[in-house]
């Protein structure tokens, strides 16, 4: 698995030296190596456990005489990890380096060991890479030596002077926990005032330098190399903040550095050495912990020196527990967060383990966001439930979606409608097959999802006649189902799309002449119309004026006449280009009059633009003109070709109806980008009035169903 | 909290140019330096002092392709130590010749050729100290390093003469493997690749890309060119690797398709919608077909709606719509994907034909396994009450 990764390291140094303290996992590395050859030269090496004399952060010439020590001490060249055919370009090495082992350390050992681990890199080598020079110190460090990947944040962390003195006095006497902290509550106080005025004239504090090291496959994909060098930086600045506090690192480092210079004396191998540190030190103890953690589960929630608890989540592992082989990238995760909506809802995955993964001072508010909830709500409904801004549920929300605890749905309804994911782990093999039947006795996966073959609600599933048992038993595995990502809603998107006029009166050419016959009737349309599909949908309008009512058409006022003519005149929408203009004439008066029936609120206007028009000369309602004036204003939004389409919809000679949809074009709803509940709770409208106004312009809609991108997005959609 | 950083991921992955090429070396007396730098200073002195640990590297790293980035800088080196004790002061020439990139971009491609350009000029140092004699061999390097950038970012591949040598390099682009290959699929030669002449593809290629046109599936390709079946899987699974085709699903009027989310940049993209109406014209020498009318068609797939329904509801010859080319088009472009049958055994022992119902195989491929119809595997799926079926 490119996501684990291979080891990590503690690498340290002051100005006595760089080492490198503590690498995990050292078992397998140092299991089949040769015996160590020791030329015990421990004494001679920096002793850490004695306050520095010198105050320098580092200087050039300990470091290239701890270098070149280092050098000499390897002896055999090393074939480097998991590359072999590189080996014949090697160089020899010099001939005269003798082994002289200085920190007593395993200089050489074979390299048959395990694939996938860290190999063929000596300690030596490793401690020289990462003891890193001061300008590179706090930023990113990345190093790739052949197949492996290494990534850290060198830290320089200050000495805490009076932990120093007191941890090196302290340290002989084995001091108690409570003693220290009580200490340190003193130096604390002591430390940040005097600082910076003693700083111009006092040689800087001493600093030393940590560096937590990753060491990943080269595969690894830039997030996954990020991640690991979010967690080596915060590693750095917890230890660093543990420092400051009660000079943790000073007598962590110190403890691992007297442990090896304590077993290398003893000529213990380097395992044992580790296995030594592992045992007393805490901050070992952690550093293992979260390798573990990181090839297990990707979550880590450790407490360093049982104050500072560093939480973190490699999204990239964490994300495949419910679904194997997945791999979901932090920046899909970050999309889907970026258009998390009020309207949308949460599903917790796995309740039990939902606490791991909050720092213990966010678990109030988290608590209380969880407790009252539901599938059943909205975010916006949860917000308010619990009394917080919805900021801060979209925080808390993206926090557990993140870490893996939670994903976006749109809230639980009867009738949602769901369908089977593309990506769902359904076969025979699946582990999710046991679970399912664990989880609900006596039930088949298969079964029970083989329903959402085809797009279904709960509502469709179940009767009312059932019991509702039945029906709470059908949710929780809807439930269960989308939990693991089974499951994936559909939702329906608008286009607005007016079809071609051809559909209606399918040759181009013949509809031309009829636009261009009755242009005379001065109708703007028809002048503005340079493109032909726009002189199409009028020009029925104008062969319908001059054949039945041109003798009641006064010239001047034609527009707004033309307007009601054209939305009874273009009714029929069957009408075959050929048929006489009497037949479409008729036809617009009968469906006018089905209008009458059906929809009461459109046919008045239908009605009685038709009687208006035929009636032009008696003057008419002043309200009815303003209605025709709205209408005229309203379709002004549209382009030549979508209004003539618009007009030929009955619909759109009601007011009430055309603003309504005026409304939601402009706002652009019918852009294929918003789905009908969001529609719906962005316009605060009842699904009855978006779906029967979405069914009297169906003629100008396309209307098709979907995943809702934010939502698909955390399934792998091929 | 992780998620709100901005700026968090940088461009993930993508390729950039070589910004600069240098050699460094360790001089006898100056130490570590840069002796060649092209473009000029591109890497500050400060900068080289901080990271020449990982320049010119302890013995043991020698040889080894090293990258290493920091300080805004990625730097791809290959550090190389030549012994000689006679020739040198030190005993040994070490020197590493870099490529230098922005931070952010993927540099596994020129690894490879770090590796490749070093040897070469391992073997001029080796032959006329090309490298560590001082005169004018600096101004000649600098010129290989000039061309060697401009040609690599340019044209992916150069060619060199310096002296006796030539030098030749060329960038491999790393891509992700391919997909498997099966019976079932169909392979889609891609429009760039239509009018490359046919004997410039290999042989293999040469046989089966007549038969590549997007309604094939592999077994069939490999029975009509008479070529055999892996032999056909592997050559396209190579094209398929390069870009060359797109592998399909099998296209059948029983098919059942659902549009996804990206239809909606079919009007979106004036561009994309153009060459819709063209790729899908029945007729290319009438009116093109609407581009509502395609959408329509489109947005009418979804669960449970055939293709043949599709088709017998809207009519598309009668306006100019070739409905196999929009089927295509839109699985080329993912506005539509396939929704697949899966037949899965759930009965405890599974016999015969039945072993094969696990719900990893499609119909598709289990007709292609079996050589039987899909309508005969129907039939049996419809007899057997262990087995059940799921659309995904």
């Amino acid at each position: 698995m490119e996501v684990n990764p291979i080891a990590l390291l503690l690498v340290y140094m002051d100005s006595k030296g760089d080492r490198l303290l503590f690498r995990y996992p050292y078992e397998h590395v140092y299991k089949e190596k040769t015996p160590v050859h020791t030329m015990s030269l421990a004494a001679s090496a920096p002793v850490l456990n004695n306050p520095p004399l010198v105050d320098i952060v580092m200087t050039s010439s300990t470091t290239s005489l701890v270098s070149q020590i280092s050098t000499e001490t390897t002896k055999k060249r090393n074939p480097y990890a998991i590359s072999s055919s590189d080996e014949l370009l090697q160089t020899t090495p010099p001939p005269n380096a003798q082994p002289v082992n200085v920190f007593g350390a395993c200089t050489s050992f074979c390299n048959a060991v395990p694939k996938g681990q860290l190999e063929g890199f000596t300690d030596e080598v490793l401690s020289t890479l990462f003891a890193v020079k001061q300008q590179l110190c706090n930023q990113k460090l990345e190093l790739k030596v052949n197949d492996v990947r290494f990534v850290s944040h060198p830290t320089l962390i200050p000495r805490n002077e009076l932990r120093t003195s007191i941890g090196n006095t302290s340290n002989t006497s084995n001091t108690s926990n409570n003693f220290l902290s009580l200490v340190t509550a003193t130096s604390n106080t002591a430390v940040p005032g005097a600082q910076p005025n003693v700083a111009p004239t006092k040689p800087q504090p001493q600093q030393m330098l940590i560096n937590i090291v990753f060491a990943l496959h080269a595969q690894a994909s830039y997030s996954i190399v990020k991640c690991y060098y979010e967690l080596s930086k915060r590693l750095g600045l917890a230890l660093r903040v543990e420092e400051q506090r009660v000079g943790y690192c000073t007598e962590e480092t110190m403890l691992m550095a007297r442990t090896h210079d304590e077993l290398s004396s003893q000529q213990q191998p380097l395992e044992r050495t580790f296995d030594a540190i592992t045992e007393r030190s805490t901050l070992a103890q952690a550093l293992k912990s979260i390798y573990h953690d990181l090839c297990t589960t990707g979550l880590l929630n450790t407490t360093l020196n049982q104050y500072l608890t560093v939480s973190f989540c490699l999204p990239q592992k964490a994300h495949q527990l419910h679904k194997k082989g997945s791999m979901v990238e932090p920046e899909v995760i970050d999309r889907c967060l970026r258009a998390l909506k009020p309207y949308h809802g949460m599903l917790l995955v796995d309740y039990a383990e939902l606490l791991d993964c909050v720092p213990p001072r966010a678990a109030r508010m988290l608590l209380q966001l969880v407790e009252i909830y539901t599938p059943l709500m909205s975010l916006q409904m949860l917000a308010s439930e619990a009394d917080m801004s919805i900021e801060h549920v979209y925080k808390m929300v993206s926090h557990l979606v993140y870490w893996g605890k939670a994903t976006i749905i749109y809230p639980l309804c009867e009738t949602n409608v769901y369908v089977i994911a593309p990506d769902a782990p359904l076969h025979t093999k699946s582990h999710l097959v046991e679970k399912f039947s664990a989880r609900f006795a006596g039930m088949s996966l298969f079964d029970a999802i083989s329903h959402f073959s085809l797009p279904t609600s709960i509502g469709h599933l179940t009767t009312p006649l059932q019991q509702s048992a039945r029906q709470g038993m059908l949710a929780q595995m809807v439930v269960w189902m989308l939990q693991h990502h089974l499951l994936m809603q559909l939702h329906t998107y608008v286009q607005f799309m007016p079809s071609d006029s051809d559909d209606f009166y399918g040759g181009v050419s013949s509809m031309n002449v009829a636009g261009s016959s009755s242009s005379d009737g001065g109708n703007e349309h028809l002048h503005e119309g340079t493109n032909t599909i726009s002189s199409m949908g009028v020009g029925v309008a104008g062969e319908l004026m001059i054949s039945t009512l041109s003798h009641s058409i006064n010239a001047s006022d034609d527009d707004l006449n033309a307007g009601s003519l054209l939305s009874c005149a273009s009714q029929p929408l069957p009408v075959p280009h050929t048929s006489r203009s009497e037949d479409r004439y008729s036809g617009g008066c009968s469906t006018g009059s089905e209008n009458i029936a059906v929809q009461p609120s459109s046919s008045h206007k239908s009605n009685y633009s038709m009687t208006a028009s035929i009636s032009t000369e008696n003057c008419d309602s002043i309200a009815s003109i303003e209605d025709e004036e709205r209408i005229k204003e309203l379709l002004s939004v549209f382009n030549e070709t979508d209004r003539a389409a618009i007009r030929r919809i009955p619909a759109s000679s009601n007011v009430d109806d055309l603003s309504l949809l005026v409304k939601l074009y402009q706002a652009g709803y019918f852009k294929s980008e918003h789905h009908l509940e969001e529609i719906m709770y962005f316009q605060s409208l009842r699904p009855a009035e978006l779906l029967q106004l979405l069914d009297k312009f169906r003629d100008v809609l396309i209307i098709y169903e979907t995943e809702d991108p934010a939502i698909a997005s955390m399934y792998n959609n091929k | 909290m992780q998620v709100s950083t901005n700026n968090y991921y940088e461009e993930c992955g993508r390729e950039g140019q070589i910004r600069c090429i240098f050699l460094s070396e360790f001089h006898a007396t100056a130490g570590c330096k840069i002796s060649c730098q092209v473009p000029a200073d591109y890497v500050s002195k400060e900068v080289f002092d901080a990271i020449n640990v990982y320049i010119i590297p302890k013995p043991h790293l020698q040889r080894c392709i090293l990258t290493v980035n920091a300080m805004d800088i990625k730097i791809v080196g290959y550090p190389v130590g030549i012994e000689n004790q006679q020739k040198y002061a030190r005993n040994a020439f070490l020197f590493n010749l870099c490529f230098v990139c922005d931070s952010w971009a993927r540099s596994v491609q020129y690894e490879p050729v770090v590796k490749k350009l070093s040897e070469y000029l391992i073997m001029m140092e080796e032959e006329s100290c090309f490298l560590s004699k001082e005169g004018d061999h600096k101004l000649k390097l600098q010129k290989i390093f000039e061309t060697v950038i401009k040609d690599l970012n340019e044209k992916k591949v150069t060619t060199i003469v310096e002296g006796d040598t030539t030098i030749y390099l060329k960038i491999v682009i790393h891509k992700p493997d391919p997909p498997v290959v099966k019976d079932h699929m169909v392979p889609l030669l891609l429009k760039d690749f239509k009018n490359t002449p046919l004997d410039k593809w290999d042989l293999t290629t040469q046989q089966i890309l007549p038969y590549i046109n997007g309604i094939n599936h592999i077994a069939r390709i490999s029975a009509e060119a008479d070529v055999e079946t892996n032999l056909v899987k592997s050559c396209v699974q190579n094209l398929a690797y390069y870009g060359v085709v797109h592998l399909l699903p099998i296209l059948k009027y029983s098919n059942v398709y659902m549009c996804t989310q990206h239809l909606k940049s079919l009007i979106k993209i004036p561009s994309l919608s153009h060459a819709c109406r063209k790729y899908v014209a029945l007729n290319p020498d009438k009116t093109l077909p609407s581009i509502q009318k395609v959408f329509q068609f489109y947005a009418s797939m979804t669960h449970g709606v055939t293709l043949r329904a599709i088709c017998q509801r809207l009519c598309p010859q009668n306006y100019n719509i070739d409905e196999r080319k929009l089927v295509i088009f839109g699985l080329q472009h993912k506005f539509i994907r396939c929704i697949h049958k899966y037949p899965v055994f759930t009965g405890s022992v599974p016999s015969g034909r039945q072993k094969m119902y696990t719900g990893l195989s499609s119909f598709d491929e289990i007709c292609c396994k079996t050589g039987l119809s899909p309508s005969d595997i129907e039939k049996d799926i419809d007899k057997d009450t262990n087995v059940t079926v799921i659309w995904k």
